[in-house]
């Protein structure tokens, strides 16, 4: 029935069906909670350039129900028994979870999957829920911060759909058919690019059992439009973006870098570390020096974001329109004294324990650890996500030098600044 | 047919929190939670933006921000090192009901950051600098909140809803109220409100309650409590006065919020409000999601919120819409509230709302840190403990026809509160 690629240090078991269903249980037995969450690989990315959009929307129409299941069944089913639910959509992948107590995973579960191999995707649900998605749209540019990230991936990406909007454009979602999604779901929503995490307090035979009896009739796929993806190839000079929003109170400054992908996964783990030095906590160097010393930045903050074939890593701050331009000249500065002088061991404990000890409070729950191997299992293979603390600590002095040399340079970035435009 | 089943919910046994009152008057909570080398803090003390004067507004914020950055003993930036090296999370926060201190550590680093989270508790220093600092950045905090469409209706909603009551305002205080505001100020709120007779500490993860009592008491043991007695707290009643308030933004959205005056905790509707709250507003199947967003089209983001409050709290109902829909939304959101006056929920309803609302609040106390949180706050709501059960108990007893009754007695007219571009806001107002 199922073949068990197991590695021993890995605390879940992973086993595929006959189908080419992933699936990935780990039992905590003092819990009466469980949850399901199941990933697949349907994200922005898996997209045609014309359908941008649609594995957000797609997202949205897996819930409005199948030939067997009217919509709002599956919430009431879920929510009824004081569970939640939810599902979300990035370019990687878009996944849907539920969380339940132990004693209705089998009333919940075969609902879920019915919802996602068999969605109908009716022709005038498709229509109201297009209307929703415009106003997900709109109240999204009512956000400054998310106008301003977008522009950024928009900027560094020009080649690479990690470029392309989520949640796509009014004008493009109007020009997409139910036939058109119900094509996009039968080509992607098929057991081989499907991983169902289950983490709690049920046992592997009675998770197993369930999941394989109710992921079962897969609709046959159909020929789909595909994507491309080609690589980004990498910045070669200061590429710019000035943009005055209305309504801003702060400028914000946004800069960012090209990092690797999921096969370099030790350089990720090792900009994870350089985010962190930079602007993790009150006594990282950016902190310090911009918001408490000097007192130039309102909120400064530094993040790598890991994706499966090329990560992010930026630097955002909030800050009054008048510090802008030296704001940035410092950064510049500060990582070109990161790529020539060697940080102190000091500096690099502190970053490795804090990122080690932050793991630990982001595995506490069965949701964040379902959460956490499906979207290993996704980018890449779920038995590695384990391997984070190891390999933090495993980092030496000269691999930060290195690292700042190959993948932070002060010369070659993207910026995006929001200014506020008072009329 | 949806078979609706009765949900008994799971509560956190009472045996696995366990409670002491040291000497000085520091009540200790102590929950035990081998699974994970975790422990979290929460130190909670009745010195919310409550007890602030009004023209001292952001006063217990603006002590949240200063009070990790300095002491006796350590400056600022050693106060940031000792946490950070360890890995640990400690900070402060000001709610309106209470003042926080929360930390969280892997369990064999706890004592240490206790003591630390002790010093900056009973001997902050408040320097000038610092507090310079944090007053600048509050104001240009207090100046973002306007780029955001949902906290300027929820501002303006708040100020109508109650006046000269604390809540009116947030607790970062406004710019005129802030700019005022002087390390003298600090001091003296800290002198009067941070004292052991008032003061809670909530402590979960892996750790014997044997060894919690004992930390606490080396810790903060030996802290006496002045002899003058906590001042007490007056605040204007707050009276029902329902209008609309709008506010002309350039937005691509309008933003409707209507309000209406509801229950504190300890008063007898709160139950009833609480479930009726989840029946419109939580999730995927609520009434408003359902009748609002699925069925019409007309929101993403559709909900309601009733929050636990010490005095008169809020009933609010809200929907962000494409600008020409301002006028249905109001419409829509009103009636779907009103309806409740009029028409009782069915057996299926009520339980369905029932099993809900038990069922998440099962669900939001898994980690450490809720249930440090959770428990800690409903003994400085001086709830105790067991309001834990009560709670639960009493959501189960709410009967159809009592949840019309409460409604009927606060469903009557709402504030209105309305936030998107001039022209969309003009014509809309025929509604209102």
């Amino acid at each position: 029935m199922s073949q068990t690629l197991i590695s021993s240090k890995f605390p879940a078991d992973i086993l595929k069906l006959e189908n080419g269903l992933t699936v990935i249980h780990q039992q905590i037995p003092a819990t009466p909670v469980v949850v399901v969450d199941v990933w697949v690989k349907a994200g922005a990315i898996a997209e045609p350039e014309e359908w941008c959009g649609m594995a957000h929307f797609l997202e949205h129409m897996i819930f409005k129900g199948t030939e067997r299941l009217a919509p709002g069944v599956f919430d009431a089913v879920i929510e009824n028994r004081g569970g939640v639910t939810n599902a979300a959509t990035s370019h990687d992948y878009a996944h849907f979870f539920i969380t339940t107590a132990v004693q209705y995973l089998e009333d919940t579960l075969p609902v879920l999957a019915e919802l996602l191999l068999n969605a109908a995707i009716p022709d005038d649900e498709f229509l109201r829920e297009r209307d929703v998605v415009l106003e997900e749209i709109r109240s999204c540019h009512d956000n400054p911060d998310f106008v301003g990230f977008q522009a950024l991936t928009q900027s560094i990406y020009q080649h690479h759909p990690y470029g392309r909007p989520i949640l796509g454009t009014e004008a493009q979602l109007m020009e997409r058919s139910p036939e058109q999604m119900r094509c996009f779901h039968r080509a992607h929503y098929q057991p081989e690019n499907i991983t169902v995490v289950i983490v709690g307090g049920v046992a592997k035979e009675t998770a197993l059992e369930l999941v394989n009896r109710s992921f079962q009739e897969f609709s046959p796929p159909t020929a789909c439009p595909l994507s491309e993806a080609d690589a980004e190839p990498p910045l070669t000079e200061i590429r710019r973006q000035e943009l005055y929003l209305p309504r801003l109170e702060q400028a914000r400054l946004l800069m960012g870098w090209i990092g690797p992908g999921v096969d370099q996964l030790r350089d990720a783990y090792g900009l994870d570390l350089l985010s962190i030095l930079l602007a993790g906590g009150r006594s990282s160097r950016l902190v310090r020096e911009f918001r408490e010393e000097k007192g130039v930045v309102q909120d400064i903050s530094s993040g790598f974001s890991l994706q499966r074939d090329s990560s992010l890593f930026t630097i955002s701050a909030c800050l009054e329109a008048q510090h802008l331009e030296r704001v940035e000249a410092l950064i510049r500065d500060r990582l070109y004294q990161l790529q020539t002088t060697p940080i102190s061991e000091v500096e690099l404990q502190r970053c490795q324990r804090l990122l080690c000890n932050d793991y630990a409070f982001s595995t506490e729950a069965p949701s964040q650890l379902a959460g956490l191997y499906g979207y290993y299992h996704t980018i890449a293979k779920a038995e590695v996500a384990v391997t984070y603390p190891e390999k933090i600590q495993e980092f030496q002095l000269s691999d930060i030098q290195q690292l700042a040399q190959q993948y932070l340079s002060p010369q070659y970035y993207a910026v995006t600044v929001l200014h506020p435009s008072w009329w | 047919m949806l078979q609706v089943n009765p949900t008994v919910t799971r509560s956190q046994p009472m045996s696995l929190v366990h409670r002491t009152v040291l000497d000085n008057g520091i009540v200790v909570l102590a929950i035990e939670n081998p699974a994970a080398d975790i422990i979290a803090g929460r130190i909670f003390l009745s010195a919310g933006s409550c007890w602030e004067p009004r023209e001292k507004a952001g006063l217990s914020h603006l002590l949240s921000a200063v009070m990790t950055k300095g002491t006796e003993q350590l400056s600022s930036m050693e106060i940031a090192e000792r946490v950070e090296s360890v890995g640990a999370s400690l900070g402060a926060d000001a709610s309106t009901d209470y003042f926080q201190v929360s930390l969280k550590t892997v369990s064999a680093d706890f004592g240490e950051m206790l003591q630390l989270a002790g010093q900056l508790l009973r001997s902050p220093t408040f320097p000038e600098t610092e507090v310079e600092l944090e007053r600048r950045l509050t104001l240009q905090d207090i100046r973002s909140q306007q780029e955001q469409p949902s906290a300027i209706a929820f501002d303006q909603l708040r100020q109508a809803m109650y006046a000269q009551h604390p809540y009116a305002l947030s607790t970062l205080g406004t710019e005129a109220t802030v700019s005022q505001l002087s390390r003298a100020d600090l001091q003296q709120f800290h002198q009067t409100y941070f004292r052991p007779d008032n003061m809670v500490i909530s402590l979960a993860g892996r750790i014997t309650a044997a060894d919690a009592v004992d930390l606490v008491e080396q810790v903060f043991g030996d802290w006496q409590p002045p002899t003058a007695p906590l001042p007490v707290l007056n605040l204007p009643s707050v009276i029902s006065q329902p209008h609309p308030k709008v506010a002309p933004q350039e937005t691509q959205q309008s933003m409707v919020m209507l309000g209406y005056l509801g229950s504190a905790v300890q008063e007898p509707d709160y139950a009833a409000l609480k479930l009726l709250n989840t029946y419109l507003g939580n999730g995927l199947s609520s009434r408003l999601f359902v009748e609002l967003r699925e069925k019409r089209g007309l929101a993403y983001e559709v909900s309601a919120f009733y929050p636990t409050r010490l005095h008169t709290s809020q009933f609010v109902v809200y929907m962000g819409t494409a600008p020409e829909n301002t006028a249905i939304a109001i419409e829509g959101l009103r009636s779907e509230v009103e309806r409740l006056c009029n028409t009782e929920l069915s057996i299926d309803e009520l339980q369905a709302s029932k099993n809900k609302l038990l069922g998440q609040y099962a669900l939001g106390k898994q980690t450490n840190a809720q249930l440090a949180q959770a428990f800690g706050w409903y003994e400085i709501l001086g709830l105790g403990i067991e309001f834990d059960t009560r709670f639960q108990e009493s959501v189960n007893h709410v009967t159809s026809e009592a949840a019309q009754q409460t409604a009927c007695r606060h469903f009557l007219k709402p504030y209105l509160s309305l936030v998107g571009p001039e022209k969309a806001l003009n014509t809309a107002a025929s509604v209102f």
